[in-house]
């Protein structure tokens, strides 16, 4: 299982230049809608994925904008990655939302970071038969991992940060992300049966 | 895995010439990349979407909050401008293809990685290796370790600094032409972007590979610091001579060097890192020079007006056109 190795060794930014969050920190307006319109899906589909609230998660991120537009001025003109700076403060916000309301202690939420599945067109029609014994055969797979590797997963890969990032926002060590994920990847290589794999890989 | 190649496999439709032509300098590579794009359709994270009316109400909420402090009209956002993207964005699968690509990387003895710049943008990134590349804006850089070599490929600007790896593993720069950089550990900047490949060392040694479908245009030739190579891409020929190497290298630095700069000059740059194009009524006005410095700000209206300063002009913006006229 070499997957964390293989992105350990990534590209790390060391420096970087953008207009964009230079403009909003200066009071640009139109700075601050690009930035929520780059921003405003990820972030919901992260902070649905984390509790499963509409409303609150709007809430959450009302709060997130308005506080970003009226903090600006006290904020780093070096924030590299926009994207990893919000979602680790809407994951705060959630958190502390959650933690005020004694409904959401102790519950852990299997709907959290869940997969859904569905198979190419082409596929569909060649191989009709065993196509539900498949389906419920990858959805098992996939829904034996644990809350805390789905999470890890969909920050690294479906949000595209770095592990380091990863690791920050759910207050791991680096090296317990690369393993989370490292393990999950393998369970699922292990539960997969070999024709399933093909079929996801062949044609 | 990237974006980049991300938004490649979920928009076929969308021509990435990057991904495409590398596929095609590496006909082996394809079914990993098919492999991965398969999983990569197929599995994805639950969705949960915004609809454009409830962002827009979320939108107009954060601004009615920020009332008390900001009492100007909110700046209204298109509703579908970015709508057909993040549609598409719905995905793990990326952390199974991604997991499976890098499985089947790792087991040649491979890393591959990517990265990319926007327009108005630099990045300045570090390869595993140590060594550091950065970015100029609106590029794209790919990097593979195989067997014996570093190497990336490069479409755009960039300035290396290669690190010289204990083994003396050597690092190529490949271009999408037939052009080749080798090194070992050094300072230099490549530059893709317009009708000539520009290739500037600024210290060490490199080794410049011209592989031409014509014979007689192949060659191999040194470069030593302070020299700069020009190579045409159209016609594959190549020339040589000295200059001063900060002129070509000082971007990286964050500071635009001016040495018998030219309004020409200046288009050149306003359309490579920010995309605007600038036009001027009076061509006679291309030959005014300056010499001398100044920071580079990555926001085009402030680096226009600086421009306009230095050049005595008065430059005014048109969507992306810029109007140059004298004072």
């Amino acid at each position: 299982m070499n997957t964390g190795k293989a992105h350990k060794s990534g590209l790390r930014v060391v420096a970087s230049h953008s207009s964009l969050w230079g403009r909003f920190l200066q009071g640009d307006r139109h700075a601050f809608a690009e930035i929520y319109e780059a921003h405003i899906d990820d972030l919901f589909h992260y902070g649905m994925h984390f509790c499963q609230e509409k409303e609150r998660v709007k809430d959450c991120l009302q709060d997130l904008f308005q506080d970003l537009w009226s903090s600006r001025a006290h904020l780093s003109p070096n924030v590299l990655h926009i994207r990893y700076y919000l979602l680790s403060s809407l994951r705060r916000r959630l958190l502390r939302a959650l933690r005020k309301d004694r409904r959401y202690q102790h519950r852990e939420s299997w709907e959290a970071f869940e997969f859904e599945y569905t198979l190419p067109q082409e596929n569909q029609l060649i191989i009709n038969e065993t196509i539900a014994e498949q389906k419920r055969l990858l959805h098992k797979a996939l829904s034996s991992l644990t809350r805390r590797q789905r999470e890890a997963i969909y920050l690294r890969f479906f949000q595209n940060l770095r592990y380091d990032e990863v690791a920050e926002i759910m207050s791991m060590q680096v090296d317990s992300v690369y393993n989370t994920i490292s393990k999950a990847i393998g369970l699922l290589k292990k539960q997969l049966p070999l024709p399933l794999l093909l079929l996801l890989l062949g044609k | 895995m990237d974006e980049d190649f991300q938004d490649w496999v979920l928009h076929p439709g969308q021509q990435n010439l990057f991904w495409e032509t590398w596929l095609q300098q590496h006909p082996e590579k394809e079914s990993i990349v098919n492999d991965a794009r398969q999983l990569v359709q197929g599995i994805r994270f639950r969705a949960f979407s915004l609809t454009a009316a409830d962002k827009e109400q979320l939108w107009e909420a954060v601004w009615n909050g920020l009332e008390e402090t900001a009492p100007t009209a909110p700046v209204t956002i298109s509703r579908w401008k970015h709508a057909w993207k993040y549609a598409a964005v719905l995905l793990l699968g990326i952390a199974l293809g991604a997991a499976w690509w890098g499985i089947q990387a790792a087991r040649r003895g491979q890393t591959i990685l990517s990265t990319y710049t926007r327009l108005g943008e630099t990045k300045a990134v570090q390869l595993p290796d140590g060594s550091i590349v950065t970015l100029n804006a609106d590029s794209r850089l790919l990097y593979a370790v195989s067997g014996n070599a570093r190497e990336v490929w490069l479409d755009g600007e960039a300035f290396f600094q290669v690190k010289h790896t204990a083994n003396a593993q050597q690092f190529v720069v490949h271009t999408y032409d037939n052009l080749n950089v080798e090194v070992l550990g050094t300072q230099f900047n490549v530059n893709s972007k317009g009708k000539n490949i520009v290739v500037v060392l600024q210290q060490g040694s490199i080794l410049l590979n011209i592989t031409a479908p014509r014979q007689e245009k192949a060659a191999a030739l040194y470069l030593r610091p302070g020299e700069m190579l020009t190579y045409n891409r159209t016609d594959g020929d190549y020339s040589k001579r000295s200059v001063a190497a900060d002129t070509y290298t000082s971007w990286h630095t964050g500071r635009l060097t001016m040495d018998d700069y030219t309004l020409h000059d200046a288009a050149a740059f306003m359309q490579q890192v920010f995309g605007k194009k600038l036009i001027v009524s009076d061509t006679t006005l291309y030959n005014d020079k300056v010499s001398g410095s100044m920071p580079i700000i990555y926001n085009p209206d402030t680096m226009m007006t600086q421009l306009g300063k230095v050049f005595r002009m008065q430059f005014n913006q048109r969507g992306d056109e810029v109007w140059i006229h004298k004072k």
